[in-house]
């Protein structure tokens, strides 16, 4: 049972820091991006060529690929997004997956089809009353509660942060205050996909790197975000854990039904809060 | 020259003319309909085989299905394909285990993706645009995984479900041809049944819906109802249109519901063109000679297809078909506003 909650603890961690950014983009430019999870794919696989192919170490690595995924991320913003501004929700939707299909595509054109195995790059763990806990998975989860607290100091304290939060709640507002709001959404989707890259490349290791991951994970962010009320950050927090340990607990009665509870919690919370959008 | 120049306005102009009458008058466009679609089809037989052509039929009957969610009400389902899969497994499961009649199946697999449409549409229809569309896509993936493991024992899981009990006196679906046949009928079926529904008043009603939502419920429409009652038979026709896969296989794999292949759909209804019946049918042909014979000169269709998906939401939204009908429009406003003096020349 420790076990089980230790394993949806890091679940929980890893959801958070892939959803932050799909709410950040939902909240700020009411854009579903589809293509949030391109950039989780492409973080691991630059993750495993780096370490697998080239030798370098893991934490050199991550911030390669983290890097390179941010950019990847500033591309897909600057030349798909900006365009479909105010457009219909369904053309942004289709849109993004496009750019979703592109990338799959690209990646299982460069890299292939077939799974990669990455290895845990602490390989240590501690004895804990009994339990044998894996340092690299505590490290995931501090990560992922110290990415929290950052993002909560960003957005409340810096100036970029609260125009972000100003136009959270009225964009129009902000744009007649002479602010150029386009500027500061890029910096949120560039953020968020930075942060997805580093969901993906500390989830690499746990599970395995194949192209089509980006589109599992996708639906559970989609999951948390749409439980935990778009463009709310704190409920994205709270959501992603327990919808966590919801997929763990679960997993551990029943292996086979650990993917569909988060959807069954996902409709259960639909239906006494319907979203209206 | 200038006769030359007149003759072929000429020739435009009663080719427009005879255009408008078709489409206007009823009863010539039903038949004109009737004839487009049986000859579509008969054209690609010898092309492709008659299976084949079955299969383009059975896609378009579950590309209409899906135009009339996205095209006439404005609601995007990524989850289209569980209906289809509910369709195919209610038939290939009840010819297994409850019928020996094929006719009786469809009725039970469109019945049991009417009743999976009638639950799921109850929760998806609340929310709107994405929400709508990543409801769905949820409700597929669950669907799918209970194929896939907690229903093993019925289902096949993944080594999928062969249909028994195929032929049932002269309704043989053994054979080729009669498939064919039947397909193509259902097609005109449900074709003219959706016409139906989409010129009634209900589907003036879903229209002003994708308009404005909030104006027609200040109307003193009850929306919710007519969304729901619009997404089952939406479902129901999809149903259907699964029911039809499982007869042409003879065998069902848990693929017929996988989430992935939705953007097929959602690709063909495009680039046809949403929002017009004749539209989906065009869309579904054109994607289906793209995947079928492009990834035998193209490895990366997939690569392709997100581009042209990319081209289509930001240069051409009307799709072909949509395309097409303003380059007629254009051509008429033309005529008409010709001067008077040049047609006397003519004469």
């Amino acid at each position: 049972m420790i076990y089980a909650i230790m394993y949806g603890l890091t679940i929980g961690a890893v959801l958070y820091l892939i959803s932050i950014g799909l709410s950040l983009t939902f909240g700020t430019m009411r854009v579903i991006n589809f293509a949030h999870t391109i950039t989780y794919t492409i973080g691991a696989y630059i993750l495993a060529a780096s370490v697998n192919d080239f030798g370098i170490p893991f934490l050199w690595g991550g911030i390669l690929a983290v890097l390179i995924a941010a950019s990847v991320g500033y591309c897909i913003e600057r030349f798909i997004i900006r365009r479909l501004y105010g457009e219909s929700l369904d053309y942004t939707f289709i849109a993004t997956f496009a750019v979703f299909l592109i990338g799959v595509d690209i990646v299982k054109w460069v890299w292939g089809v077939y799974p990669k195995p990455l290895s845990d790059p602490i390989g240590k763990s501690i004895d804990f009353l009994g339990f044998v806990f894996p340092v690299y998975r505590i490290f995931v989860i501090l990560l992922a509660i110290l990415v929290f607290f950052g993002l909560e100091l960003f957005i409340r304290k810096s100036m970029v942060g609260k125009i972000i939060r100003a136009a959270l709640d009225n964009k129009e507002g902000v744009r007649c205050l002479g602010i150029r709001v386009e500027k500061y959404f890029s910096i949120a989707f560039v953020l968020g996909s930075a942060l997805a890259a580093v969901g993906g490349v500390l989830y690499a290791p746990i599970t395995a790197v194949h192209p089509y991951m980006g589109l599992n994970v996708l639906l559970l962010c989609f999951a948390v975000v749409l439980t935990g009320g778009m463009g709310n950050l704190r409920g994205t927090f709270f959501a992603s854990f327990i919808l966590g340990m919801l997929i763990s607990i679960t997993g551990r009665f029943w292996p086979a039904g650990s993917e569909i509870v988060v959807f069954i919690a996902m409709a259960v919370v639909l239906f006494f809060r319907p979203i209206d959008i | 020259m200038r006769n030359v120049l007149n003759k072929k306005r000429r020739v435009i102009q009663i080719f427009t003319i005879w255009w408008g009458q078709l489409t206007k008058t009823n009863v010539g466009r039903r038949i004109f309909e009737l004839i487009f679609l049986i000859i579509v089809f008969l054209f690609f037989i010898p092309f492709l085989g008659t299976h084949r052509a079955t299969d383009f039929a059975i896609f378009c009957i579950m590309v209409l299905s899906f135009d009339l969610l996205y095209g006439y009400m404005g609601r995007l389902s990524m989850g289209h394909l569980l209906y289809l899969g509910v369709g195919a497994y209610a038939t290939g499961l009840s010819l297994r285990y409850l019928t020996s009649n094929p006719l009786l199946a469809i009725v039970f697999g469109v019945l049991a993706a009417c009743v999976v449409g009638m639950a799921a549409g109850s929760i998806a229809i609340r929310a709107t645009g994405a929400c709508f569309a990543l409801i769905n896509l949820a409700f597929n993936r669950v669907g799918w995984f209970l194929v896939m493991s907690p229903l093993k024992a019925i289902t096949g899981g993944e080594n999928g479900l062969s249909v028994r009990n195929l032929s049932f006196s002269f309704f043989n679906f053994r054979n080729p041809n009669f498939r064919f046949w039947f397909v193509l009928i259902s097609l005109i079926f449900v074709f003219f049944f959706l016409r139906v529904i989409t010129s009634s008043s209900f589907g003036v009603l879903l229209r002003s819906i994708k308009e404005d939502e909030k104006r027609v419920r200040f109307l003193g429409y009850n929306t919710y109802y007519y969304k729901w009652i619009n997404f089952i038979i939406s479902a129901s026709v999809a149903g259907f249109a699964g029911a039809l896969t499982a007869l042409n296989y003879g065998y069902i794999n848990p693929n017929v519901l996988d989430v992935n292949a939705n953007s097929g759909v959602i690709f063909a209804c495009l680039i046809g063109g949403p929002g017009c019946l004749y539209g989906s049918i065009v869309g579904g042909i054109i994607y289906m000679l793209i995947t079928n014979l492009l990834p035998i000169y193209f490895q990366r269709w997939e690569l392709l297809l997100g581009v042209s998906l990319l081209l289509i939401v930001f240069r051409f939204r009307k799709g072909i078909w949509g395309g097409l009908e303003s380059l007629f429009n254009r051509i008429a406003a033309r005529e008409n506003s010709d001067p008077p003096l040049e047609k006397g020349v003519s004469k």
